[in-house]
């Protein structure tokens, strides 16, 4: 079989789908191929120690300050729309039709969460990188994939 | 001698798909075939680390492309090794443990499946159940920003750890719907607060499409509250041992 993009709903839709092979985004790729499969060699390793690093960090952010100050922040935006509500009637109604309607939105949450990593993945490599040489050629390509 | 890039470990007769492009200059994937074995390879830049958005891309991009078609045991990124050593170092003395590999994933492919609670949603229900917390979110929208710190850290804590109660449930559900699809089931654990599920699933390539109508069935279920991506086919990541392989170095 073919492997083919199903992203834009091909089913019914309450799933998003993406296949593989080149159609996933970054965060996905990299969950997938920096932490798993069959290691043959750690020669190469040490160039990529910064992205070895990222990853970590993504999971022990977990439980953090930052975490919860988001929480608070995502809840009281919540009141706002749920003030002089009277009960769960037609706000919850018409909130949800909102969200489900806004596939805009979601994805956008997504693709932003997918560029972070890639912006930080830049930035980190940047950063530990010992030949400065290669930067502004690095940052043009960067650049031209935007 | 030259350095060669392996995507990952094929049965030898494997036929690759048209149109793969790796990550080397060349951008060509070929197969070094040993025996009943054969590894997918490709040249490497010499210029350069590996490690670009583009290189980790192009690494997937052919794993997963070569597992729509057929098993493939694949490499972590990044994979290099001379060129004899594919045969010398990593075919050869591995060949037991690739076939026996090979032989177990034979008709499956694996599909990733992660779910997260819609954020408002999850929100609402946790403020509704809880007077404590619903009092604690008033106090903090009466105060301004700078004296409201620990008060918003406060109330963030228990609304993550009241969602991750519900998750609790919600995910011994979800796992039971899916391990009952599915060969196998690796659970990896939540990366946020709002994940509810993030599962690898080993699926017979003969289900697919029955998989594909019950994963699409669990979303409709549960769409409103919990939203469902499925990332597939991919190759067995999650089902082929971790653990370094030899190198006869």
């Amino acid at each position: 079989m073919t492997v083919a993009t199903q992203r834009a709903g091909g089913g019914g839709g309450s799933v998003e789908r993406s296949g593989g092979g080149g159609s996933s985004g970054l965060a996905d790729v990299i969950e997938l191929i920096l932490d798993k499969g069959l290691v043959i060699d750690v020669f190469v390793r040490v160039s990529l120690v910064g992205i070895e690093i990222l990853t970590i960090d993504a999971r022990i952010v977990v439980a953090s300050v930052d975490t919860f100050l988001r929480f608070a922040e995502a809840t009281n935006r919540l009141d706002l729309y749920g003030k002089g509500k009277g009960g769960a009637g037609l706000p919850d109604l018409v909130q949800g039709m909102t969200e489900s309607g806004s596939k805009g939105k979601t994805t956008g949450v997504v693709e932003g969460a997918v560029e972070k990593v890639g912006e930080a993945l830049t930035s980190r490599r940047e950063e530990r990188d010992e030949a400065p040489r290669r930067r502004p050629r690095q940052r043009a390509r960067e650049q031209e994939e935007e | 001698m030259s350095p060669t890039y392996v995507y990952g470990v094929v049965a030898a007769d494997t036929v690759l798909p048209q149109g793969l492009r790796g990550l080397g200059p060349s951008g060509a994937v070929s197969l070094i075939a040993d025996g009943k074995l054969a590894a997918v390879v490709g040249d490497v830049p010499v210029d350069r680390p590996l490690g670009t958005r583009d290189d980790l891309v192009a690494h997937e991009s052919v794993v997963d492309a070569v597992a729509g078609a057929t098993t493939i045991l694949p490499m972590r990124f990044p994979a290099v090794i001379e060129e004899a050593g594919v045969i010398d170092e990593l075919l050869g003395p591995n060949e037991e443990f690739f076939l026996r590999a090979l032989a177990d994933l034979d008709g499956r492919v694996q599909y990733t499946v992660k779910g997260r609670y819609e954020q408002d949603v999850v929100l609402r229900e946790v403020l509704e159940d809880d007077e404590e917390l619903h009092a604690l979110q008033e106090l903090v929208r009466t105060l301004p920003e700078d004296a409201s710190y620990y008060d918003r850290v406060k109330l963030g804590e228990l609304v993550v750890a009241a969602i991750e109660q519900k998750r609790e449930v919600d995910a011994a559900e979800l796992y039971d719907r899916f391990e009952a699809l599915a060969v196998a089931v690796v659970p990896h654990a939540p990366a946020q607060p709002e994940d509810v599920i993030d599962a690898a699933l080993l699926i017979d390539r003969d289900d697919i499409d029955a998989f594909g109508e019950a994963v699409e069935a669990i979303g409709e279920a549960w769409s409103g509250r919990i939203r469902f991506r499925l990332l597939g086919p991919l190759a067995p990541y999650d089902f082929v041992a971790s653990d370094a392989v030899e190198t006869g170095a």
